[in-house]
């Protein structure tokens, strides 16, 4: 997993659950249009999206159908009783894409790197490259497509695997040309295998800073678990109107190994939020379309028991006593797709209620139980796919817990500690977008907090203040 | 080969890789029909609605809609010889893979389809383009729509069908035949007479029509 350097007074359950956020920043929030799939089809991205990477109606479909829709010709293989054993395309789907960025924060960060000798960061950040992905998107068997994604980034260092969905896919033509497709998604990142773009693997924002400052608290389904589990999902949808998804998700750690044995698993009390048995994952939603317009509305949710492992702050046997976050989500997604004009409008609220039977008997929670509410809304508006922009909305809250979101020690150097043990955190992001060929965007976004880790004016009780962490974000983003 | 199997994994590769369509048309007349069936409602479906008559106005209206006619059109799309913009993106690709037999079966597929009722507008409206449709504009020099695409546009042997057609798709095609995106010599002299607000009237009476 990618390393990251936080402040020493958060807790390690929460440090865990706090780099595993900043991972979703800096690695999932690109998830990604593709080239690739445009080779493979011959369709322009316009077919499958309104602007990168939210989908069409028609992009959905193919996502549901697997991602094996096809222009390409084929090498292909029978055998004697004339069975196909092979499809491949000539050209393999890969993609490449590329993040360069320039982050500038309202206000310097203490700099921590020498004790002895304390000062403030610089402001700015360039990221050259942000990051820097490989993809295999497209066909790899008949019904059997993948979107896979490799990443360098630069906060790490190093490449590691993105987010990633195989999928196994099926269409039957029902009485009254009615359309039912159903399949399989193995994917690492629970909601990457969604359809619509109000759940959290493909929601706004689309990218983001990864040189940024980070609230304290996410949900677990928001992108916590990240490339840090395996899901297996069925789902089927009817008819381009009700998708029903049903699975479960078990932990797939990278970079861990057994202490015993030096082997990549068993898992034992060296990792961390270890899920107990497997997580079940549940999806429902329906979509209208009615001219130029498209409705969705949904629910979806993950009931997860972790057990802390060495998040405790020592290595810790995943036997005993466990943390369990019960996820319920609501989402939608409203679009009109014109000649001209494009206006999405999407949001999604998910409230998680926490039981912290590990965490509160080991004194690393103020409180046995805990909850946790994470709403966003945005609108995007776009003209003729090149020049647009997003403003969207957020705001977590949840209970105070002084464990979870731990005050500053003594001295500082505060920043990503609250001092009143409140999670709640909101404000707004805008952004402007121009796409001079439609794969290449350059974004100018600005992320404004009105209060960030339970307060508004001198929040970590060192004297920085919501707003301090205002963040403006320049970006070059190409796929090819 | 016939087996259930085979049949719905002939189905299945018809809708999700048109590229293994032209091995298929070696099949029977009847296999064919049915996979074009399957292609045209899970795959063409998908935008164009699965009996033809899409609820985008982006995707043309395919019901009813002369065989002979689809058939020249899905040919210009695989010869990436019809270049207006939502072609090239859009049919260009999903062309491009398909065999003669495959665009035989999927002309008569969606001819066959039953159309709708059309889309009601203001009667000011429709009065404006009903008599440019039926009359032209002889002052512009403009000439009947009716003269070739027949009286209640449904066209004939020679001459698509315009009734009941999504009124943006018109307008669109329209503007592409104005500027040579698509290239078709007669509609090129018509587009280029008509006026914004006449384009927006005819484009509007004929989407009314059933």
């Amino acid at each position: 997993m990618r390393s990251c350097c936080f402040s020493r007074r958060v807790q390690p359950v929460w440090l865990a659950r706090i780099c595993a956020l900043l991972l979703l920043c800096s690695v999932a929030a690109p998830a990604w249009a593709v080239p690739s799939f445009a080779r493979q089809t011959g369709m322009a991205c316009a077919a499958c999206h309104t602007v990168f990477p939210e989908l069409t109606p028609f992009g959905r479909m193919f996502k549901a159908a697997g991602y094996v829709l096809d222009n390409m010709k084929q090498v292909q293989a029978v055998n004697s009783r004339r069975q196909e054993m092979l499809e491949l395309a000539k050209t393999p789907a890969l993609s490449i894409m590329a993040q360069v960025s320039y982050t500038q924060l309202k206000t310097r960060l203490p700099d921590v790197s020498n004790p002895a000798a304390p000062g403030l960061t610089q402001k700015g950040t360039a990221g050259f490259p942000q990051q820097l992905s490989l993809f295999y998107a497209g066909k790899i068997a008949p019904h059997f497509g993948a979107f896979a994604q490799l990443t360098y980034a630069n906060d790490s260092g190093t490449i590691g695997i993105d987010n990633t969905d195989l999928r196994f896919a099926w269409m039957k033509i029902l009485p009254h040309k009615q359309t039912l497709l159903y399949g399989i998604s193995l994917n690492n990142n629970p909601t990457v295998q969604d359809l619509w773009n109000s759940t959290p693997a493909f929601g706004f924002p689309y990218a983001s800073s990864n040189a940024a400052v980070s609230p304290l608290a996410a949900t677990e389904i928001d992108g916590t678990l990240a490339q840090d589990v395996a899901g297996l999902t069925a789902y089927a949808f009817w008819n381009e109107h009700l998708y029903l998804e049903g699975g479960v998700y078990r932990s797939a750690k990278q970079g861990q190994t057994d202490v015993l044995t030096g082997a990549a698993g068993p898992l034992d009390g060296s990792a961390s939020n270890v899920i107990e048995g497997v997580a079940p994952y549940w999806r429902a939603a329906y979509e209208y379309d009615w001219s130029a317009n498209s409705l969705e509305v949904g629910m979806y949710g993950a009931n997860f028991k972790l057990h802390p492992g060495a998040a405790l702050g020592s290595n810790t046997p995943l036997q005993g006593p466990d943390n369990r976050f019960n996820d319920v989500a609501e989402d939608f997604q409203y679009q009109y797709i014109g000649e001209n004009n494009i206006i999405s409008v999407e949001g999604t609220r998910i409230h998680e209620q926490m039981h912290l039977a590990a965490s509160f008997g080991a004194g690393l929670a103020s409180n046995p139980t805990d909850d946790l509410t994470t709403e966003r809304l945005w609108g995007t508006y776009y003209y003729r796919r090149q020049y647009g922009g997003t403003l969207g909305w957020f705001s977590t809250t949840g209970s105070t817990d002084a464990g979870l979101y731990p005050a500053a020690a003594p001295g500082g150097p505060g920043v990503v500690t609250s001092a009143n043990g409140s999670p709640d955190t909101r404000g707004f992001i805008g952004e402007v977008n121009y796409l001079p060929w439609l794969n290449v965007q350059l974004s100018l976004q600005y992320t404004h907090y009105m209060k960030f880790n339970g307060g508004t004016t001198n929040y970590d009780g060192l004297g920085r203040n919501a707003s301090d962490n205002d963040t403006l974000y320049l970006l070059l983003w190409f796929a090819y | 080969m016939r087996s259930t199997r085979f049949q719905l994994l002939a189905a299945l590769a018809a809708v999700f890789g048109l590229a293994s369509l032209p091995g298929h048309a070696q099949m029977q007349p009847a296999a064919d029909v049915q996979n074009a069936r399957d292609l045209a409602i899970g795959v063409c479906g998908i935008c164009h609605g699965p009996d033809g008559n899409s609820i985008n106005p982006m995707f043309p209206r395919l019901a009813g809609q002369h065989a002979w006619y689809l058939k020249q059109q899905l040919e210009a799309f695989r010869d990436e010889t019809r270049g207006d913009p939502y072609a090239v993106a859009y049919m260009w690709g999903m062309a491009s893979g398909l065999s003669d037999a495959t665009i035989d079966a999927l002309a008569e597929y969606f001819a066959h389809q039953k159309t709708g009722p059309g889309t009601p507008h203001s009667a000011s409206v429709l009065a404006k383009g009903k008599e440019i449709y039926e009359h032209g504009i002889p002052s512009q020099g403009l000439p009947a729509c009716a003269v070739c695409h027949g009286p209640q546009a449904l066209g004939d042997s020679m001459r698509p069908r315009l009734a009941g057609q999504h009124a943006e798709y018109i307008l669109k095609q329209l503007a592409s035949f104005k500027n040579n995106m698509r290239n078709v010599a007669v509609m090129h002299g018509v587009a280029g007479t008509l006026h914004d607000g006449q384009m927006k009237a005819v484009a509007d009476y004929l989407e009314s029509l059933p």
